[in-house]
């Protein structure tokens, strides 16, 4: 007995130390889950006489992290006193575990964040710093980096310009002598010819973001009013009128007819994805962000962007649906803006941005990118089509989107459109915007 | 023999690290159910407003919580049941016995990421194990849609929570049924006891105090499942999968809405309270105060 | 004579109905376990098309890299040295309190228990924002310190919860016999008390390192530097906005597992043992 208590008093006290010359190794140098820099850049880091600052970027695209390594293994080249550590936070969890860390100013001196409800919140917190004149704003095109303005000021800036709508495999339409429908018959005639020809015409990942990308088209030209989900947040328009009843019935319509794989409310989107390489389905229900990833595994698809239009031909007013995203901060809680800056000045070159386009298979907002991936080429044509912005990130309430997206799925899951749209209603009742 | 002085110094270490960091936010967290805070501006003070919208103004409260306990019950009844039985098999110490208990706990280990992991890839609906197996052995008409159906999903889950801890219980019950001398079984085999009648006298009113702590324990950490069910469904579909402890969560962290959310952390409190409380009641005679 | 045989048979039928519910829960255990091992030797692409047979394409690759590139074994480090100090404070801390408890009895003991399983139904949503704001202020965020101390704070309950239950069920003889031989409370807590709570202990320490070491939660809000990760978190962070790397996160976790299945079933003797002495001194 004596033995173990004299054991257990040695392990804890050799955990406690352990524990302490963790806190003290903190300091230290730490990324090391990076690409390390190369010899060179290190010995001449060394050699600066200058004060070393550490930066934190946090984002959520756990894809993009090799690439973001050569960036700032670049960046730190050109500014050897600089170094840049990501931290990536899941996206589903990402407002919640960053707001936390972006207030006391721990973690995240350049931070992404959403824009809608996300940029609001951020930007009642006062967490970011005013870029409005910076010189660095003039490299972004202007109509695209709205979204991170506000009252006049640029707080934020765009870097990744999506567009939220189904993607579509070119090569199977082909086959089939398909082109993207103008009207809701013709796409229904069209998803009716791809099951009869043994595929699954929508790969819907039901389980996560479906429902939410996929009632952008839908909804688009059902209600063109760009300020009615502010609208439905006041009780001034509520989920029960027309046009949402219309949009749940339609998306009905399709699952009922067989259009979406089964069990697609189990299904998630890397799922969807892989039915989607593997050409079982021939249009994937998510948006341009997914091109790159589908690419990766299956290096023969082309692919191409469409968007349901679910009026007749002559009243559609929109084509399409584009969000800018990946929006670029410093943290106003930060003690290292000077150097946030620089980062954020670099991301905003030509050059960067030209490589991280390529290389992720996003679409950027920076000015003057050349894109040399078919998918890139073929998702910027809708920059010159008439799209409109991801209506679904004007909801500002969280509740009140998840009684939305829960809507789409409840009408799959078999419920009635009016009685889901009224049991959606009853939530946004409760939860109104004050 | 009385109480010595030096009792105080034993609790002191503990408590005092208790209080700081437990007990103290605890209250805060109090304070702030009767407020209105968005995580970033002010605290406004607004006395019971977030309880009477819990109570009465919210619907999906209400479904969390039956959902909860739909999870809980399920949970509770066949984690304690089959455990049970399972340490009865392997209470004694053979090599094969430490072998299978080894391997029933070694999902405890893993961490509830992976092991939502692992479950989602099973459940999967067109690459998963499940529906493929079944799909073989010609059961199609067994293959159910295990998440993404509003109906079942939250008993599939409950299926993971149990393959993921059961093998914790069983240890529990093993040390429970080792604890029991072995004399009190000779003595009722001289008797001329079967097995069952040898169960029901001798293990049972013994092994009563680990089925309470089995009981109990396993209620709260069903009641209070976050990481699973944040991981594997987030909640939907259709919220079929919501509890109470993943809506607090979205409550506070999407909905930046943390007095309310704190309110509603109240309130699930009180309800573990009862349930707990309720179960002592029910496994009478082994009341632990 | 009789009965001897009835019983033979009795236990053979028995025995072959008790080895099937053995073996059949045995596999329901060990299948998932399974497949997710045979995913970690196949490739990303070739897990959505082959999910269950033998890898067609058997590559390393996936260890490969979560080993070199990711640094698992930094990982690994850090979840041991939190939930080591976490478990080993836990067991210190309220294996004294459960004696206190014990020893004061009345409405002393009862306050002090009471107060800490309270504490085991306290969500973390309840504390955790305002945890957050107190480990802050402390300047601990992004420290194992700090992460270790609210650990310990969060975890202690159930410690003190098992314990006390467990020391109720002794006979108060016990100590009236240390009292005559001329104990204090020290050397009665040392020398007799804890002795015989080793089967519980070891069924604490169990539950506990097994919460610590899973938390996700404590490590989520307060590591933000990767090399203070600990291993679920580490695990989470793989998780891309839109792709998940199923072999890779498998092979993460098998190598997350395996060190901890080979330690408890070196320790599982040690366990086993402790109970069984708990019970025979007892």
């Amino acid at each position: 007995m004596k033995k173990w208590l004299n054991i257990s008093a040695f392990v804890l006290i050799l955990a406690l130390l352990l524990a302490g010359c963790g806190k003290s190794g903190s300091s230290e140098g730490g990324g090391a889950s990076n690409a390390a820099p190369s010899g060179e850049a290190g010995a001449k880091a060394s050699e600066d006489s200058g004060k070393k600052e550490k930066i934190s970027f946090v984002h959520w695209r756990g894809e993009d992290v090799k690439v973001f390594d050569e960036l700032i293994a670049e960046f730190t080249k050109q500014n050897p006193n600089i170094e840049v550590e990501q931290n990536v936070l899941p996206s589903e969890q990402y407002l919640a575990s960053a707001q936390a860390k972006l207030i006391d100013g721990t973690a995240g001196d350049v931070f992404a964040s959403f824009p809608g409800a996300q940029f609001e919140t951020f930007v009642k917190a006062n967490l970011y710093v005013d870029l409005t004149g910076a010189d660095f704003v003039s490299n972004y095109t202007d109509n695209l980096i709205q979204a991170g303005q506000k009252d006049g000021k640029q707080y934020a800036l765009p870097y990744q310009l999506v567009y939220n709508q189904p993607i579509y495999n070119k090569k199977i339409f082909e086959k089939l002598n398909l082109t993207p429908p103008k009207d809701w018959d013709g796409f229904l005639a069209l998803c009716e010819t791809l099951k009869k020809n043994g595929y699954i015409p929508i790969a819907f990942p039901g389980a996560d973001i479906g429902p939410g990308q996929f009632i952008n088209s839908m909804m688009m030209n059902n209600n063109t009013d760009e300020d009615i989900w502010n609208k439905v947040e006041t009780g001034q328009a509520k989920l029960t009128d027309e046009w949402f009843v219309k949009t749940l019935s339609q998306i009905k319509e399709l699952n009922d007819k067989g259009y979406f794989q089964p069990d697609s409310l189990g299904t998630n989107k890397d799922i969807a994805g892989s039915l989607f390489s593997q050409e079982k389905a021939a249009m994937l229900a998510t948006g341009s962000y997914m091109m790159a990833s589908n690419k990766q595994q299956n290096p023969n698809l082309e692919q191409g962007l469409l968007a349901p239009i679910t009026v007749p031909a002559d009243q559609a007013v929109f084509e399409g649906i584009h969000t800018t995203t990946f929006m670029l901060g410093v943290n106003a809680h930060s003690k290292k803006q000077d150097a946030a800056k620089k980062f954020v000045a670099f991301l905003s070159q030509k050059e960067n941005a030209e490589k991280y386009a390529n290389e992720t298979g996003q679409l950027v907002t920076v000015k003057d990118v050349q894109y040399n991936t078919p998918e890139l080429a073929e998702s910027a044509k809708w920059t010159d089509k008439h799209t409109r912005f991801q209506p679904r990130y004007l909801i500002t309430v969280a509740a009140i989107e998840k009684a939305v997206t829960s809507a789409v799925q409840n009408v799959i899951a078999g419920a009635d459109p009016a009685k889901a749209a009224a049991d959606a209603q009853k939530v946004v009742d409760q939860n109104l915007k004050k | 023999m009385k109480p010595g002085k030096s009792l105080y110094l034993f609790v002191l270490p503990g408590l005092l690290i208790y209080l700081v960091f437990f007990v103290y936010p605890t209250l805060q967290g109090l304070v702030l159910s009767f407020s209105r805070w968005d995580g970033v501006s002010e605290k406004t003070w607004i006395g019971l407003d977030n309880y009477r919208r819990m109570l009465t103004g919210d619907d999906i409260f209400g479904k969390a919580f039956t959902n909860n306990l739909k999870f809980m019950l399920s949970v509770v009844v066949f984690q304690t049941f089959l455990s049970l039985t399972l340490a009865i098999l392997l209470f004694k110490n053979t090599r094969a016995n430490i072998f299978f208990r080894s391997l029933y706990f070694f999902p405890t280990i893993l961490s509830s990421v992976a092991v939502a992991f692992i479950w989602g890839f099973m459940y999967n609906p067109n690459v998963g194990v499940i529906n493929n197996v079944l799909g073989k052995a010609g059961l199609n008409v067994l293959a159910h849609n295990w998440l993404g159906d509003p109906k079942i999903a939250i008993y599939s889950i409950a299926f993971a929570q149990i393959w993921a801890h059961t093998g914790q219980m069983i240890v529990v019950f093993v040390a429970g049924l080792q604890a029991i001398p072995h004399d009190l079984y000779e003595a009722a085999h001289l008797d001329g006891a079967g097995r069952w009648q040898a169960f029901r006298n001798v293990t049972w009113p013994l092994v009563a105090p680990a089925a309470t702590i089995v009981a109990a324990y396993t209620t709260i950490q069903s009641f209070k499942a976050f990481d699973l069910i944040f991981a594997l469904t987030g909640g939907g579909p259709v919220y079929s999968t919501e509890i109470l402890s993943t809506y607090i969560y979205h409550t506070a962290f999407q909905g930046s809405e943390f007095g309310y959310a704190a309110a509603q952390s109240m309130g699930f409190m009180v309800i573990i309270a009862v349930i707990t409380f309720g179960q002592f009641k029910l496994l009478r005679g082994n009341r632990v105060y | 004579m009789n009965d001897g045989t009835k019983r033979a048979r009795g236990a053979r039928t028995g025995s072959v109905g008790r080895t099937f519910v053995l073996v059949l829960f045995g596999l329901l255990v060990l299948l998932p376990v399974l497949v997710v091992v045979l995913a970690t030797f196949k490739p990303m692409n070739e897990l959505f098309v082959n999910p269950l047979g033998w890898p067609k394409t058997f590559t390393l690759d996936n260890y490969k890299e979560m080993i070199m590139e990711q640094s698992i074994g930094k990982y690994f480090m850090n979840s041991v040295i939190v939930t080591v100090s976490t478990i080993f404070s836990i067991l210190f801390f309220s294996t004294m309190l459960a004696y206190a408890i014990y020893r004061f009895g009345g409405w002393r003991g009862l306050t002090l228990y009471g107060l800490f399983a309270a504490g085991m139904m306290v969500p973390p949503q309840v504390n955790m924002i305002p945890i957050y704001e107190l480990v802050s202020d402390m300047k601990l965020t992004n420290t194992r310190i700090g992460l270790i101390a609210v650990s310990i704070a969060v975890f202690m309950p159930v410690a003190v919860f098992i314990l006390s239950g467990f020391l109720k069920s002794l006979p108060k003889e016990m100590i009236e016999a240390a009292s005559m031989d001329g104990c204090g409370e020290w050397q009665a807590y040392f020398r007799i008390v804890l002795p015989l709570s080793m089967s519980s202990i070891s069924a604490s320490a169990i539950f506990l390192s097994v919460m610590v070491w899973n938390d996700l939660l404590f490590p989520l809000l307060f590591i933000n530097s990767n090399d203070k990760k600990t291993l679920p978190l580490a695990l989470l962070q793989f998780q891309g906005e839109f792709m998940t790397n199923f072999p890779m996160i498998f092979a993460g976790v098998i190598l997350a597992s395996a060190p901890i299945v080979l330690a408890y079933l070196f320790l599982q003797r040690y366990f086993v043992e402790g109970a069984i002495a708990g019970s025979v001194k007892g």
